[in-house]
């Protein structure tokens, strides 16, 4: 068990090595560099863009860069290049904006996902499978930003409510329970975006994992022992679907960072994928590779997770 | 039963009882036939291919006969259906069709002329993007699924990673040490060949190069675990801004950002292949291990690749259109469903079929692709046809 | 009348038939049997003849679609099942009926303890204290003769045998001491040794618990040693029934003949065994008439056309094959 997770442990700071590395290599080696952003620009003397590329190490060889920008990443002494805010901090307010998004997607894509997929498994090829299976496929193909805007045109011409941003313009000024109210119904849509896709794939495996289930022997062993359905399906075959799932949970945790930059964008909502997608267009590097590396240690850190929950959960795996 | 064997009956017996036997295409085709979204899917995107093929044809060349890039600003933002104004345009500025099939945009370009060279570029991004990654995860899964086993010596780790460093050095700054490292990459790998070709016995000063490291599996399988940290669709938006704007750019990013999938799962169809009976035979007939591959694995994992890619295409084209519509995609004033979509967001309320006409017809081909990717992934599962 | 009170199971005319591409696969086509209380009768059959089939039929276990029953008439104790609604015939399956099947290795939940596992089937079909079940189960599993049955009900299935997991499910079937048990060739994937053992307890436990058993097989030899009576199907039809001496010493059926003769005995030592040409039928293409006749040693014409009658040789002894039936007959008039 400790053999196990010091293996692991190790190969995964390995793994984040090389994708510091990688990553650095990607952004630094793509031409163009960020004092070169806008050479119309008059305030880009070259004595200028010289100070610049001085202060941001951009004349030192690449591997010093390296070494440098993680030294400043690990103590969290590192720097926007746009408006020299500190990255982490940013970061945390972005992630603070985020996170009920993520919250509330992540619960409508289990709470959904799992009744769906477990009901179409059982009554197979029946019309609720076949809509629903039908459903999925279409939630899985449209594309993400067609479907906000087909959203967005109902809500507004059917409801009259604003729907952009975090919250409506001036409400703050109200008492709070309008306040939360408005914040919560800010909430609904992007949510209900993120979590469409979430619910198609997920039910869609939730269902094909409860019938491969069910045709197993000890489900028929289950019935031959004169157990009610519900046992049969509940116990006995859920128990067993769920293992993978176990798993899943720890994946989730990269979405924690993620976010989405369509629907934020779509929305104007300040969270984490329209600070990366502004990083990216403004080549801000140390907030790119900072969420970048973040991003990879939450997939280490949930493959981890979902190894040792793999091992609480099923009997048969043993370290 | 043991005791019951065939040798000695009569083979008309036999044949006469079964059921009639197909061959494999002619029993996917039947079951194909039974199972109707995939058939849909199928017809739809032969549609959709025929447009594209047609759409190309229609709207490139010199003087095209639908043209998509026409400007007609007294005409914008006309609604699908509407027949052009005669008087305020010139001959050459009608549209063939004699109506606005699709309408115009806010330039009063035809938006269905639009649409149809968006096709091509839709499909080509999808095909080609996908084409990378089924290669690249076909070759390294198969690696890793043949030859995984194998060590690789201290040698041929320092020769590629010489190499690589001498090319990634030779983009930077650093031409000299570029050079340095090349020189003495290709040193090291004639020393290689040489001592593989000469003699197992090695001399003393070379020796290290032999010292196992690890396994071909462990090395390719770390790669894919590198790159599934990555959050894929941000590490595409990464690379395509840095990159200048051109469609091949996009195809190639998506391409290799895109084949862990498929090295996962060809590598498991291999490992899993290269244990059974038939093989083993193949292999002790002494069949060279190139034919072995090629003859005898190849066959049986190529169909679930292929589903697996028709399901990588619907992403490639959603991803496309993502890029695009974030003003990454394909550069202007080439048309593509992503930026028309992306153009037509300013004007959603007074012009919706600039939203709707891309926005659907992604819906349906990406529709098309996945029910019948889906369809194929059912039909040629044996443990699925059982049960049914 | 007290012949047919002492009939626990009856099995009349079965039909089962799956649908799906092509013509109906007609697994179960015809099928008569009875087994009586205590009485141990053994179903013998090639694979794909339809024995399963019957067997989950008989418990409601068929996935329907695709199967389908299309007709025939099963009584338990009196009662029809066919016509039973599912929630009754659920209350009879594991209480009444216990099922023992062909795989042990993947018949056990693995997520569940084993004590878990028995004292389920206990607990479904009686208002009984969790200790008093928890003693049941540990006596269930020691007279199915896994050694520290207290420590064992707390084990998975992986950590058992393929014998003990047999033993296991052995011991689920048991929990509700039910008055038959049904037994799908429950040593067909133990070792010999093994078998052996099973095949042993079986035997002592149906003494013990005065039950009677549905032992389906495909090896002579087990019917040999524990048939009471037998039926061989072919095809999905019984083609001869009687009882184990009657089936081993005086076959009246050509298949059974030529099981018989594909059997290796101390007498045929040295001779080359007999193997029964051609194969079994798929069962949605079966051959008209006799289904047997492609592949039978004394086939007349009309085997081709017309469907055979069973033909009653006395004593329970019957055997589905006019053609031998003629033969005996005119031995016994011109003797």
């Amino acid at each position: 068990m400790l053999a196990f997770l010091g293996r692991s442990i190790v190969q995964k700071i390995a793994t984040l090595f090389f994708v510091s590395v990688i990553s650095f290599l990607i952004i630094h080696l793509a031409p163009g560099e960020p004092s070169q952003i806008d050479p119309l620009n008059p305030k880009f003397t070259p004595e200028i863009v010289e100070r610049m590329r001085k202060e941001f190490n951009l004349d030192k060889p690449m591997y010093v860069q390296y070494l440098l920008y993680y030294k400043n990443l690990f103590t969290g002494n590192i720097h926007s290049w746009r408006d020299n805010q500190p990255v982490l901090g940013k970061i945390w307010e972005r992630f603070l904006n985020s996170l009920p998004l993520f919250i509330v997607g992540t619960i409508l894509t289990w709470t959904f996902s799992f009744p769906v997929g477990i009901r179409s498994a059982i009554a197979r090829d029946g019309i609720y499978d076949k809509s629903t299976t039908f459903l999925a496929y279409l939630l899985i193909s449209i594309p993400g930003f067609f479907f906000a805007y087909i959203l967005i045109i109902m809500v507004v011409n059917q409801l009259h409510v604003p729907v952009i941003g975090m919250q409506s313009f001036g409400v703050t000024a109200a008492s709070p329970l309008v306040n939360v109210m408005d914040r919560i119904w800010h909430l609904v849509l992007p949510s209900i975006l993120g979590a469409t896709g979430g619910v198609a794939v997920l039910s869609r495996y939730v269902r094909s994992q409860m019938l491969e289930i069910i045709g197993q022997d000890y489900v028929r062993t289950a019935r031959a022992k004169g157990l009610p359905s519900e046992t049969v399906y509940y116990k006995h075959a859920l128990r067993n679907a769920l293992l993978p799932f176990v798993t899943m949970f720890g994946l989730i945790l990269p979405g924690l960072i993620g976010g989405s930059v369509i629907i934020e964008s779509i929305f104007a909502w300040p969270g984490m994928g329209r600070m990366a997608y502004e990083a990216i267009l403004a080549r801000d590097y140390p907030v790119i590779l900072t969420v970048n590396f973040i991003t990879a240690v939450l997939v280490l850190a949930g493959t981890l997770i979902s190894d040792l929950l793999y091992m609480v959960v099923d009997p048969r795996i043993k370290l | 039963m043991a005791v019951i064997d065939q040798h000695n009956a009569p083979a008309a017996v036999d044949e006469t009882y079964m059921p009639p036997s197909r061959s494999p295409w002619a029993e996917t085709w039947y079951r194909l036939r039974r199972n109707r979204l995939a058939l849909t899917g199928l017809v739809t995107f032969l549609v959709f291919f025929a447009v594209a093929v047609a759409g190309l044809a229609l709207t490139s060349g010199k003087d095209p006969i639908l043209d998509p890039a026409r400007v007609r600003l007294q005409e914008k933002l006309r609604p699908p259906l509407a027949t052009p104004k005669t008087d305020a345009l010139r001959m050459e500025e009608l549209p063939p069709l004699g109506l606005y099939l699709l309408g115009t945009d806010d330039l009063g370009r035809d938006v269905f002329a639009r649409m149809l060279q968006g096709a091509w570029v839709s499909l080509t991004v999808g095909f080609v993007a996908v084409g990378i990654s089924v290669s690249i995860g076909i070759l390294l899964g198969g690696i890793a699924g043949y030859y995984g086993r194998n060590y690789i010596t201290l040698g041929q780790l320092l020769i590629w990673l010489l190499l690589a460093s001498a090319v990634i050095l030779s983009f930077t700054a650093g031409m000299t040490a570029a050079i340095i490292l090349a020189v003495a990459g290709i040193t090291l790998l004639i020393l290689h060949v040489r001592q593989n070709r000469d003699t197992p016995e090695l001399p003393a000063t070379i020796r290290w190069m032999a010292v196992p490291t690890m396994q071909v599996d462990t090395l390719i399988m770390r790669a894919v675990d590198i790159m599934l940290c990555f959050p894929s669709f941000f590490l595409i938006l990464t690379v395509v801004a840095l990159l200048p704007a051109s469609i091949y750019n996009i195809m190639a990013v998506i391409g290799l950002t895109s084949w862990m999938g498929t090295t996962r799962f060809v590598r498991a169809e291999f490992l899993s292949l290269r244990e059974q009976d038939f093989v083993a035979a193949a292999r002790a007939l002494g069949i060279s291990d190139l034919r072995i591959i090629f003859r005898h694995i190849m066959p049986n994992a190529v169909a679930p690749v292929l589903v697996s890619a028709t399901l990588g295409i619907a992403t490639a084209m959603l991803t496309e259109a993502g890029l695009s519509f974030l003003g990454f995609g394909v550069p202007p004033p080439h048309a593509t469903w992503g930026n028309i979509l992306s153009d037509g967001k300013g004007y959603i309320f007074d012009a919706p079929w600039l939203t709707f006409a891309p926005g659907l017809t992604i819906l349906v081909v990406v529709l098309a692709f996945n029910l019948f990717g889906e369809g194929m992934r059912d039909i040629l599962n044996p443990k699925l046809r059982e049960r049914n | 009348m007290k012949q047919s009170q002492n009939i626990l199971l009856s099995v009349e005319g079965l039909k089962v038939h799956f649908l799906g591409d092509g013509p109906p696969a007609r697994a179960v086509d015809g099928v008569d049997f009875t087994v009586r209380r205590q009485e141990t009768v053994c179903i013998v059959g090639e694979s794909g003849c339809g024995k399963t089939v019957t067997a989950l039929a008989i418990l409601g276990l068929l996935k329907q679609p695709p199967a389908v029953i299309a007709g025939g008439r099963i009584t338990f104790d009196g009662r029809s099942l066919l016509d039973m609604p599912a929630e009754a015939l659920r209350e009879l399956r594991g209480r009444r009926i216990g099922m023992i099947f062909q795989e042990p290795m993947t018949s056990l939940n693995p997520v569940f303890t084993i004590g878990d596992q028995i004292g389920e089937a206990v607990l479904t079909h009686e208002q009984v204290p969790a200790e008093a079940v928890r003693q049941r189960t540990v006596r269930l599993l020691d007279e199915v003769g896994i050694a520290d049955a207290e420590q064992r009900i707390q084990d998975y299935p992986h950590q058992l045998s393929g014998g003990q997991r047999q033993r296991v499910m052995i011991a689920m079937a048991l929990a509700c001491e039910p008055d038959l048990i049904i037994a799908d060739e429950p040593t067909t994937a133990l070792d010999v040794t093994v078998q052996a053992q099973i095949l042993t307890l079986l035997k002592k436990l149906k003494q013990e618990k005065r039950m009677a058993v549905q032992y389906i097989t495909h090896d002579l030899g087990v019917v040999a040693a524990i048939a009471d009576r037998v039926y061989v199907m072919y095809a999905g039809i019984v083609v001869e029934q009687g009882t184990a001496g009657q089936i081993f010493d005086r076959a009246r059926h050509p298949y059974t003949m030529a099981l018989l003769d594909a059997l290796p005995t101390k007498e045929k030592r040295g001779q080359r065994l007999y193997s029964i040409p051609g194969s079994v039928p798929h069962p949605a293409y079966k051959p008209k008439g006799c289904p047997f006749h492609p592949r039978c040693r004394y086939r007349r014409s009309a085997c081709e056309t017309v469907y055979p009658d069973m033909c009653e040789y006395g004593r329970g002894h019957r055997a589905r094959c006019p053609v031998l039936f003629a033969d005996a007959l005119q031995m016994e008039t011109s003797s």
